[in-house]
């Protein structure tokens, strides 16, 4: 009898638990509070078999537009023939995580503020966009 | 028989998972935990507080706690050892002494919240079922019990602690199936037996068949009551005080703590970073001194 292509086919690694770190999960994935507009990646947490994504959407990085009593509305992107469709689907907190991907933007955004306003008070006009990496002189190696 | 090959060996040890160490100690239900401290994602940060009642051999802890990732944070407690104050001495983990913990606890998260003017609770106790009603201005202070580990049997105390919380003026979802008095064959609480069981009853029914059947016996047993002069009549006169006593002022009180003292040190202290690189330049110095001695020694 041929495999079968069922929803959970061929997670056998994917949706297992890593090595030494099966049973409860921690509870800090309970308290954790997401607001729409979030960057959230979506990494499948095997062991909870509730309100489970399918096996595309592991790994991948989408934002918050709603938020329900135990799981979030993550909107992703996903390639479909020749165009990217952002595809919302409802998944529950144990298989999201906080996503580090704009953190640096957030960090940058608020130095950049930071800087422009002593600029201001010393009556000097900054740029703070960020430059490409020149050519490399013979010192610098 | 002696098995030769009976011990865990190295691979046992590389592939064991530990259990949580609450899980270990085999303090925290953690299959419960999560259930219980689970906000709704859409009401993001309001906090969720549990009415923790445990008991140890000795004393009775109740807290209003609620959870965070750095940890819970208690936001009021009450333990029986503080009964003292209010006058009960002894007999500080039975089911009255219970009932006095959690009253004083609501009291005082009632007073830091400044609830307490409106929410009197229930001023009597007499056994009934009480639910808080809703004031005009502000919702009253919900909270969810918390038993642990324990056998949530027919009057056990947690739930002599839950009726004191509630009289108190706390909103805790609750049912009277498990209070003390409440008959199974008919269905219903009797709150005749529940009151008796709040100001002592039973402590005062088992004095009386003791002092008739085994007077030595309710000598040893009972000798802190007799010292006390505490008859088992007095008991209902002394839990009525304690309670208004409580209503009264249920502010903790602070207590007088000496510094503590300085021990004598028995091994050597831990040198810090600093202090051992001070240490090798000062071995470097002298090594090279004395190198050089032996070199001008050799010149010479």
């Amino acid at each position: 009898m041929p495999a079968g292509h069922g929803l959970r086919s061929r997670t056998r690694d994917l949706f297992a638990r890593p090595f030494r770190k099966k049973g409860p999960t921690p509870l800090s994935i309970y308290l954790r509070t997401y607001k729409i507009g979030d960057y959230v990646d979506v990494k499948v947490n095997g062991s909870i078999h509730k309100g489970m994504p399918h096996k595309f959407y592991h790994g991948r990085t989408g934002r918050v537009w709603n938020v329900t009593k135990r799981a979030i509305g993550v909107e992703v992107n996903k390639q479909v023939g020749n165009r990217i469709i952002r595809k919302r689907i409802h998944v529950r907190v144990e298989h999201v995580q906080p996503s580090r991907c704009h953190e640096e933007i957030l960090q940058r955004i608020k130095r950049n503020d930071e800087l422009k306003a002593e600029a201001k008070a010393r009556g000097e006009v900054i740029s703070t966009k960020r430059q490409p990496k020149g050519p490399q002189t013979l010192a610098s190696w | 028989m002696v098995f030769v090959k009976a011990q865990k060996s190295k691979a046992y040890f590389k592939r064991f998972q530990v259990k949580y160490k609450r899980r270990r100690e085999g303090k925290t239900d953690y299959r419960a935990r999560i259930r219980m401290i689970n906000q709704d994602k859409n009401k993001y940060n309001t906090p969720k507080y549990r009415f923790v009642v445990r008991f140890t051999n000795q004393d009775i802890i109740a807290q209003i706690v609620s959870a965070s990732i750095a940890g819970d944070m208690v936001l009021a407690a009450a333990y029986a050892h503080e009964l003292p104050h209010y006058g009960l001495e002894v007999g500080l983990t039975n089911y009255a002494a219970a009932y006095c913990t959690g009253l004083l606890l609501a009291r005082r998260v009632l007073k830091t919240l400044e609830m307490d003017e409106e929410y009197e609770g229930n001023v009597e106790a007499t056994g009934e079922d009480f639910s808080v009603e809703p004031a005009e201005s502000r919702r009253p202070f919900r909270a969810l019990l918390d038993v642990g580990l324990i056998r949530t049997t027919t009057g056990n105390r947690v739930f002599g602690a839950l009726k004191g919380a509630l009289d108190g003026g706390l909103d805790i979802p609750h049912s009277d199936k498990r209070f003390a008095g409440f008959n199974k064959e008919s269905k219903q609480l009797d709150p005749e037996v529940h009151r008796k069981y709040i100001y002592g009853g039973h402590v005062a029914a088992y004095m009386r068949t003791l002092m008739e059947d085994e007077p030595e016996k309710y000598q040893t047993h009972f000798s802190e009551y007799i010292k006390r002069e505490i008859d088992e009549d007095g008991l209902e006169e002394m839990y009525k005080k304690v309670h208004a006593a409580i209503r009264a002022d249920p502010t903790p009180k602070k207590s007088e703590k000496q510094p503590p003292k300085e021990h004598k040190r028995y091994n050597l202290k831990k040198l810090t970073y600093e202090e051992r690189k001070a240490k090798l330049i000062e071995r470097l110095n002298a090594l090279n001194a004395a190198a050089g001695n032996d070199d001008e020694e050799d010149d010479d």
